[in-house]
């Protein structure tokens, strides 16, 4: 019996020496790590999960997973993930029983971050949750999230209102373009989501489905009463045929880079273009939209987030999957600051962090949707959004777009990659 | 029966014998520390390979902080200048010294130790809290003791033979510093009203909230932008300094270059450095009065009279400190934040979120020697 104890606190203490050390080492530089929603792919028998990956070219452990927590069991995995301005993580969600959620961190005994669960958000009702912004009403600071569902229906979407600290919903914005009679504002699919002072703006995109409609304006909210107020037109070209289907969107403001003019700045979807819409703060109005930049012309199709850092503000245009980039100080027009850096098909969502050696740099995640893939007799296929899919996160040197490494999410771990923020802060500091 | 008892002593002194031998033989346990959990926004930190947080070196670390035995006339702890009620500090301006008279400094508050600076002291000389550690014991108006001295008093003790077999093996000066180390580690403050405002489990009144917001603004007259620039300093979620580099040191204004004292200059050599100093969380400043490196303000009201309207210029003194004016019409008769009596205190009211109480009480944290614990 003595002997069994002993052999067993031996084995103990070998564990926790080795458990001891390893984390801590892998918490060298925490900076160049992403967090990353992976999709598990049907036809290969893989689960949705969040995820920690080293993404320094120069680690030894580059494109390795360092932690790995799966999601709640669901269809549909979680969509996109952001930081609230106290360090909270939220997901918003595709499937209706998770929808929106917060998720837990915190850290181990050698430092390494945790992902400690998911808590799904009592939404009202509201479905398939796409981005989130935190900004006031009122004095009152709020959590302002889009959902493209809505509470159903054919021309359904919402904006959820939500306390930031009890997550309790507070308001559903919704005003159904079949209910609000005729020149009355309506949201419809709404995705993006930005705002300046009293004035925010959400946009109609495309009904979830992705089949029964798709939209074409802007919406928007007066903070004050948290009502719509006004839809802008924002579609020209119609390359597919298809309404503009307007998807990011930037309020481009002061705060932002003291030299910006107010505007707004949105990407048409299935127009394929870069709108701007003047607002001038004084009376409170928005000028005549203006194509500022267009798809047809430069060969790029589904311009896709708007993200920038101190001087730079970045574009990401799933076709051929590129990301464009501008001067900050510019905006709303957009001057280009140097040559595109070509990422992969579905070029989407982006981060930014130095290397260990101090070199600047940015890892594009290249997927539109991971709706699987026709030629794997994948049920939720859909031929043109499987050419969007690289399934890779590509690296690029900051300064001059070269790319230094990819990794292949598919190959390598069986799964898709739907979307990155950095570990904490993320580098980003304009993403809406 | 005389044999039966025979038999049974000497079965026992077997026992004991064998027991003895098997529990020298053994080597250290090293328990992971149960339900470790720290908050995820306080950062990435880490521990050295070669000491991880365990918890027998927690115990060990835990009574060798109490212990008088660590001082040369047996009287001082290192408890007697670091109070848990006081958020370890002592309440004092400076602390007392061995010889009679006062330390050249007041004693720090020891809270979340993982993070911000990796230097140690108000003008960062040691690098390590290992390394930290034996420089009070051995300091002649600190603690004054001999390492080799108090390693044969410790040796004596059955109890702490048998702690630090269990902890790391021998009872050595490296080993002490170790434990001592992995107790400060252990210092971590994380219930603070902020800390369950930042979890979404409590919400701050209107003044605190007002506060809070002045504490993590810059000041933009332009954009007319009220701020008290304090998260220039201290960082958002700890409070503390910095970790990069030597970010975490600076000089927030307090005397001219005539009277300006060392600081980190005295470690790095570097005259840029002169009058620079550690910035200390603001955890728990509450509890911690008298403040700054030489306990010169007694109120947090002193203190912000200081970045209001008292900063003394030097050639060092912080730029963020000079740029930040929320009157910059008043004119140049005072240099400071300029705030109005409402806004220094919100900011007040904001530190006073600060106040962890599971903290300043956690029996873990404790006296070892008070009671049975
Ligand atoms: C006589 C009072 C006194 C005693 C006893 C004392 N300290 Fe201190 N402690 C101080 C003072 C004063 C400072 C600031 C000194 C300086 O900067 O030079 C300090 C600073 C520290 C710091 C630096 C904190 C920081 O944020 O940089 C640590 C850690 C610390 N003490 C731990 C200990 C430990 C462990 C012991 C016992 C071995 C101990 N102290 C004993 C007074 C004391
Ligand atoms: C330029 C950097 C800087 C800024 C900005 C700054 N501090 Fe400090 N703070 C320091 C430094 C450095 C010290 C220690 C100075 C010393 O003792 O020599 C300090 C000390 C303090 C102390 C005393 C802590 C103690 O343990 O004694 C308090 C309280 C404090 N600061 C509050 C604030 C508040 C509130 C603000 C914003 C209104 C602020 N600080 C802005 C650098 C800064």
């Amino acid at each position: 019996m003595k002997l069994s104890r002993f052999g067993q606190s031996v084995l103990i203490g070998a564990c926790v020496v080795v458990t001891g050390l390893s984390p801590a080492h892998s918490q060298d530089r925490e900076e160049s790590q992403g967090m990353v929603l992976l999709r598990g792919l049907p036809t290969l028998d893989t689960n949705h999960s969040i995820a920690i990956v080293e993404l320094d070219p120069e680690s030894d452990r580059f494109g390795d997973i360092l932690s790995e927590v799966e999601q709640p069991e669901m269809e549909h995995p979680l969509h996109h993930l952001y930081y609230s301005p106290n360090g909270r993580l939220y997901a918003t969600g595709l499937d209706p029983v998770c929808s929106l959620a917060e998720i837990g961190l915190s850290r181990d005994a050698g430092g390494a971050p945790v992902v400690s669960g998911f808590t799904c958000l009592d939404t009202q009702g509201q479905i398939v949750g796409e981005d989130i912004m935190w900004a006031t009403s009122n004095g009152q600071e709020y959590m302002f999230v889009t959902f493209m569902g809505g509470t159903g229906g054919d021309d359904g979407g919402s904006v959820g209102v939500f306390d930031p600290q009890t997550n309790e919903s507070v308001k559903v914005i919704e005003a159904r373009k079949s209910q609000v009679g005729e020149g009355e504002p309506y949201i419809m699919y709404p995705h993006g989501i930005s705002a300046f002072e009293d004035r925010m703006v959400v946009t109609s995109t495309v009904h979830p489905d992705l089949a029964t409609g798709v939209g074409n304006v802007l919406t928007i909210i007066d903070l004050n009463t948290l009502e719509p107020i006004e839809n802008i037109t924002v579609e020209n070209e119609k390359p597919l045929d298809f309404p503009s289907s307007p998807v990011e969107v930037l309020f481009a403001r002061p705060s932002i880079h003291p030299d910006i003019e107010p505007a707004i700045l949105a990407n048409t979807m299935f127009g394929f273009e870069t709108w701007k819409v003047p607002y001038d703060a004084g009376s409170k109005t928005f000028g005549k939209p203006e194509v500022i930049y267009s798809g047809v012309a430069n060969e790029t199709a589904v311009p896709l987030e708007f993200y920038g850092n101190e001087d730079e503000l970045f574009i990401s245009h799933a076709l051929p999957g590129v990301v464009k980039r501008y001067e900050l100080a510019a905006l709303p027009e957009l001057v280009s600051s140097g040559p595109d850096i070509v990422a992969d098909p579905g070029a989407h969502h982006m981060i930014f962090f130095t290397s260990a050696s101090g070199r600047k740099l940015i890892a594009v995640q290249n997927n539109l949707l991971n709706l699987g893939n026709g030629a794997e007799d994948d049920p939720t296929d859909v031929d043109f959004i499987a050419d969007l899919n690289a399934h890779t996160i590509s690296v690029h040197d900051l300064a001059t777009g070269e790319r230094i490494a990819t990794v292949d999410f598919k190959e390598r771990y069986n799964k898709g990659v739907d979307n990155i923020e950095g570990l904490f802060g993320s580098g980003f500091v304009h993403h809406h | 029966m005389f044999r039966v008892l025979l038999s049974l002593t000497a079965a026992a002194l077997v026992f004991v014998a064998a027991w003895v031998v098997w529990d020298r033989a053994r080597g250290p346990t090293a328990t992971p520390i149960a339900d470790f959990s720290a908050p995820f926004v306080f950062g990435r930190f880490s521990v050295p390979a070669d000491n991880p947080l365990t918890q027998e070196a927690f115990a060990l670390g835990r009574h060798l902080f109490y212990d008088p035995i660590l001082s040369g006339n047996n009287t001082v702890s290192c408890a007697s200048c670091h109070l848990q009620a006081l958020a370890f500090t002592d309440g004092r301006a400076k602390s007392p010294a061995l010889s009679g008279g006062v330390l050249e400094f007041s004693s720090m508050s020891l809270a979340n130790l993982l993070w911000g600076q990796e230097r140690f002291f108000w003008d960062g000389r040691a690098t390590s809290l290992e390394e930290q550690a034996l420089i009070p014991i051995q300091h002649p108006d600190e603690m004054d003791q001999d390492i080799d001295a108090l390693m044969v008093e410790l040796r004596a003790s059955i109890k702490y033979r048998r702690m630090f077999r269990r902890a790391y093996g021998d009872v050595t000066a490296e080993n002490t510093a170790k434990a001592l180390a992995t107790f400060m580690r252990m210092l971590i403050s994380s219930d603070s009203k902020y800390d369950r405002y930042l979890r979404g489990k409590a919400r701050l009144t209107a003044q605190e909230e007002h506060g809070r917001k002045l504490f993590m603004a810059h000041p933009d007259t332009k954009v007319s932008l009220r701020g008290g620039n304090c998260i220039d300093c201290h960082s958002q979620f700890l409070t503390s300094g910095f970790r990069d580099a030597l970010d975490g040191f600076s000089n927030n204004g307090l005397d001219p270059d005539g009277t300006l004292p060392d600081g980190l200059m005295a470690v790095t050599g570097n005259s840029a450095h002169k009058g620079f100093f550690k910035v200390p969380t603001l955890r728990n400043i509450a509890v911690t009065a008298p403040y700054m490196h030489d306990g010169r303000f007694k109120t947090l009201e002193e203190v912000m009279d200081h970045y209001n309207d008292g900063i003394v210029v030097s050639d060092t003194l912080s730029p963020l400190i000079l740029e930040a004016d929320n009157a910059p019409d008043n004119g140049p008769d005072t240099i400071g934040l300029r705030m109005t009596p409402e806004e220094m205190a919100a900011i007040i009211a904001f530190l006073h979120t600060l106040t962890d109480e599971v903290f300043l009480t956690n029996p873990q944290l404790s006296n070892p020697f008070d009671g049975d614990t």
